[in-house]
């Protein structure tokens, strides 16, 4: 198989899977069991004190429906969203938050989430597989074991009491960090980007101790049974230090897995950290995407699902992009 | 020595005393604690900030009602009055059909931009909202009241309403909680044309005596400050507003807020938790609930909760299952599980507060005593809230914090209905439901009987609570119960769509707050009746009443005046027709758990100094605002 055919094949298998993705997304708010617009009018009922009139309700419920694309059959429905999406890039009007644009709250929200999880995500996988590395390569020694016991003790921690405890410990208990932050707003100074720093710190620690866990097991397993690689058994005959078979060998041919995981997981952080955005007050594509699931605000949830599909479809057709250069084997198929 | 305390020691004072100040205690957001008052927003984060026009739905739990916009009328939320805020006066009623009124408001009112408030801004408001009516989404609750509108002078104008209104004041102006009438500044708006609809309005110009000084766009929290000349402001002429600045924030989830408020981060919280509040007051001895005995919280909300019942779906069209229903939810272990028995209890389909007990329950007290179902059964146990206080009392809770006397009425209510399940049996057997193998009631073709209860999930996890409560308290009695939790969205569909629904836990269509129940029942008319299998969502009359008597005595009624001694007996009328047939199981007044803290502001409205209603998030917390005190602190 050439290169361009290789590629041209994972291009295609690209965007199959963006057409299939942002159908799905189309679809599947419609077997939602809210309807966006009567739970809107219910809001707003609620809020009139009950006093709209049934004819104010008809007019609201027309006007609605045309305002949010809601009009017509589901198939004219499908063929201008599809129109505005691949056209435009525009997922309308937040239904719950009108008349606020749902690319405009997405974007809004996405450097909070990607800030705080792009690095959280990077340094958890950084860090979990150098300990996993070192855990794995030296599996025989105590001192690995202990290292190991760390993955095993965090790994298994459901994230939410995980979260509470870092928060009630180095918020409430010892309060070095804020318990619920404020973000400044304005022109950002360096004053206050060291307060945003300061303010995400709590939410990104837990972050870390969550996925630091996973990413030392997974290394340890990995680095373990490479170790065992006839490979790595020359390189110690060979007279290969300790450290150039761990990192040369070992780690360079285990960490191919670790690859992937990360590409994907860094896919996923569009998606945005639910609890850690509620838990620690923090803006993010999360919250905003639980508002819209909860309220049935159909275009608030294609748009950051859609966002999501393309930024994992994305990382994958990167990887598969990249796997060669990465790994010998591959290349030489 | 007298030199070295001129010299040395005077200096070294200033400088501890200029240390002191500047240690003050500073908020986040770089102002003076002890001259910000900090509350919880009512709905936490909001995802549009910058929503700040009056015609959509914008930002509104950031303290606009409050803080921001000024209203023709208010409510007195103490007494149930309405009294004039950006009016001079009283409504003048022009005609003898009540169609025609005058307006008359005070001259000297300011915008926060200096521009004084006329006429010009209300018949502004009424062009904008009646020409994009399809297009705005704030304007429905006044655009098909007001018919036509002119201006008289710079300071009065004129309306005609669509029908016989009696209800001016509290639809132009405040009934509970705020108003969709609000007037838009003219000259900020109509340079935007076609565009208005769209508008963002951020940062507003408002008319209250506080202006936005900052907000966070991510939605958190919002900053209000004193303007100098506030009391040339909407309701500037109503006393002092005590704190410099107003600080709305989310302090996210329930575990984190309630820690927060151990730390004194803020003052006023919403709906929190019993369990939470009591875990912060062992903390923190400046917590404090609503009042210091048993319910502990504020039940004066304009509305309850209550189980909606598809009263046209078989078998819940019969009034003897709707009543087994009632006589097997076992209230008293509801609320102790679910709410740790700090809730009031209501049998009528009213929330029972001091302003409606005057009105319904007290004169309908006899009737409730006296209710007798066709069978000669009593079901009315005026002794529930003397149960409530025995059953507290073995659970261990303090005798000084349990009511005695008249206060166990006022606590827990005027009665609730029995616990019976052997008459619940009773009543199912006469219209052919017995049990069947399984132990669950069967329907009479002897098919098995879900019976299905629709209730919110964690987004009103009170509610979520008491709905499990209720099906557990159903399933005990025999009912195969299927308990659905579910989002806020489907929660409005299924009570709005007759071939979705058929029980469901609802709190928001039966408010009322003063005489006038038309508020919470104009919609019983046989228009907003649909076929049992309709999937066309209702416009109203989510209860679902089908009697034809009830729809004259609400239509009757609106063409009476809501002080007419009338308008009340037909009031009456209606909750004794509801709660003979059971159409809905009215539970309980909603608690309202507002703990407070008074390490940095005091005087707060309590059930011992009710001056207003506790809530942050109604416009009458202007009362709040003008009462508090600061600490000192």
């Amino acid at each position: 198989m050439g290169v361009l055919q290789y590629v041209a094949k994972r291009i295609g298998l690209y965007l199959a899977v963006l057409f299939i993705g942002l159908s799905i997304t189309f679809l599947l708010p419609r077997f939602m069991p809210a309807n966006p617009i009567e739970a809107y009018i219910s809001q707003l009922q609620s809020r009139a004190n009950g006093s709209l009139t049934p004819e104010a309700i008809a007019e609201m419920r027309a006007s609605l429906e045309q305002l949010y694309g809601l009009k017509g059959d589901l198939l004219t429905q499908y063929f201008n969203y599809m129109k505005r999406i691949v056209t435009q890039f525009d997922f309308g009007l937040s239904i719950a938050f009108y008349p606020q644009s749902v690319t405009t709250m997405i974007l809004g929200a996405l450097p909070w989430t990607l800030g705080l999880l792009l690095t959280s995500t990077v340094v958890a996988w950084l860090l979990g597989n150098m300990v996993g590395l070192v855990a794995g390569y030296f599996h025989t020694k105590k001192a690995a074991t202990i290292l190991e016991v760390v993955g095993i003790l965090l790994y298994p921690i459901p994230y939410y009491i995980l979260a509470v405890s870092v928060l009630l410990l180095l918020a409430y208990i010892f309060p070095i960090f804020p318990l619920s932050p404020t973000f400044p707003v304005g022109q950002m100074t360096p004053q206050k980007f060291g307060m945003v720093i300061y303010n995400s710190l709590l939410p990104a620690l837990t972050l870390v101790l969550a996925g630091f866990g996973w990413n030392i097991l997974s290394m340890k397993a990995l680095a373990v049974a490479t170790t065992e690689e006839p490979y790595v058994t020359y390189a110690r005959l060979k007279g290969a230090s300790n450290w150039t078979r761990m990192v040369r060998y070992v780690f360079r041919n285990a960490m191919l897995p670790q690859v992937t995981a990360l590409a994907l997981s860094l896919g996923t952080v569009f998606n945005g950290a639910l609890l850690t955005e509620m838990l620690f007050s923090y803006p993010g594509v999360g919250l905003i995407m639980r508002t819209a699931a909860g309220g049935g605000d159909y275009n608030v949830l294609y748009g950051a699902i859609a966002i999501s599909i393309i930024a994992v479809a994305t990382a994958g057709l990167i990887i598969d992009l990249i796997y060669p250069l990465l790994d010998p084997r591959i290349r030489h198929k | 020595m007298v030199r070295l305390g001129r010299y040395v020691l005077a200096p070294l004072a200033g400088l501890l005393l200029a240390g002191a100040s500047q240690a003050q205690e500073m908020t986040d957001v770089g102002t003076p604690r002890n001259e910000t008052l900090i509350v919880q927003t009512f709905d936490g984060k909001t995802a549009n900030p910058n929503a700040q026009n009056p015609f959509n739905l914008y930002a509104i739990w950031r303290g606009f009602r409050e803080l921001g916009w000024s209203f023709l009328w208010e409510m007195d939320t103490a007494t149930g009055q309405s009294y004039p805020e950006l009016a001079a006066g009283p409504v003048e009623v022009l005609n003898p059909e009540h169609t025609k009124f005058r307006i008359k408001i005070r001259p000297g009112v300011f915008w926060s931009d200096g521009v004084e408030l006329t006429a010009d801004d209300f018949i502004y408001t009424l062009d904008t909202a009646s020409k994009y009516k399809d297009k705005l989404n704030f304007v429905a609750g006044y655009v098909n009241y007001v018919k036509s509108w002119a201006k008289v002078d710079n300071y009065t104008f004129e309306v005609e309403t669509t029908k016989t209104a009696y209800d001016v004041q509290t639809v132009l102006g405040v009934y509970t909680w705020g108003s969709q009438f609000t007037p838009a500044p003219k000259h900020i708006f109509e340079p935007q044309g076609d565009n208005v609809v769209t508008f963002e309005n951020a940062p507003a110009v408002t008319l209250g005596p506080y202006k936005i000084k900052e907000y966070d766009p991510n939605g958190f929290w919002q900053l209000w400050e004193l303007r100098d000349d506030w009391q040339r402001s909407g309701w500037g002429n109503a006393g002092t507003p005590k704190a410099k600045y107003v600080l709305y924030k989310d302090f996210g989830a329930e575990e984190t807020r309630a820690l927060s408020f151990v730390q004194n981060k803020y003052d006023i919280d919403t709906f929190m938790s019993p369990d939470s509040i009591a875990a912060a007051k062992a903390r923190n001895p400046a917590i404090e609930t609503f009042s210091k005995t048993f319910p502990y919280h504020d039940m004066n909300d304009a509305c309850s909760y209550g189980i909606y019942i598809n009263q046209q779906k078989a078998p819940y069209d019969k009034a003897e299952v709707r009543w087994a229903l009632a006589l097997t939810v076992d209230l008293k272990t509801v609320g102790l599980s679910a709410l740790s028995g700090q809730f009031k209890a209501a049998a009528m389909p009213l929330s029972d507060t001091p302003i409606t007990n005057a009105a319904f329950y007290g004169p309908l007290d006899g009737f409730l005593n006296e209710l007798t179902l066709a069978d000669g059964y009593k079901p009315f146990d005026p002794t529930f809230g003397q149960q409530m206080v025995e059953a507290l009392k073995a659970q261990g809770a303090p005798e000084s914090e349990l009511p005695t006397g008249d206060a166990v009425k006022e606590g827990f209510g005027t009665g609730w209905w029995k616990y019976d399940p052997a008459q619940a049996e009773k009543l199912l057997a006469s219209v052919g439901i017995k049990k069947g193998a399984d132990g669950f009631y069967a329907l009479p073709d002897g098919s098995p009987w879900v019976v299905e209860l629709v209730f919110p999930s964690d987004w009103n996890k009170v509610m979520q609570r008491v709905g499990f409560s209720i099906a557990d308290s159903w399933k005990k009695a025999g009912f195969n119960v299927n308990a659905r939790q579910v989002d806020a969205g489907e929660h409005g569909t299924v009570g709005n769509t007759n071939s979705k629904f058929n029980l469901e836990l609802q709190w928001n269509n039966t408010c009322v707050y003063n005489v006038n129940w038309l508020n919470g029942w104009r919609s019983f008319n046989a228009d907003n009746v649909k076929p049992v299998d309709s999937s066309d969502a209702l416009s109203g009359n989510y209860l679902r009443v089908t009697d034809p008597e009830i729809f004259q005595l609400v239509a009757d009624s609106a063409n009476l005046p809501t002080e007419d001694p009338q308008f009340a007996e037909n009031g009456r009328s209606i909750m004794k027709k509801l709660t003979e047939g059971m159409q809905e199981i009215n539970l309980m007044n909603i608690p309202t758990t507002i703990p407070t803290n008074s390490t940095y502001w005091r005087n707060y409205p309590k059930q011992d100094n009710f001056y207003a209603a506790p809530y942050s998030w109604w416009s009458s917390f202007k009362k709040t605002i003008l009462n508090i005190e600061p600490t000192g602190k």
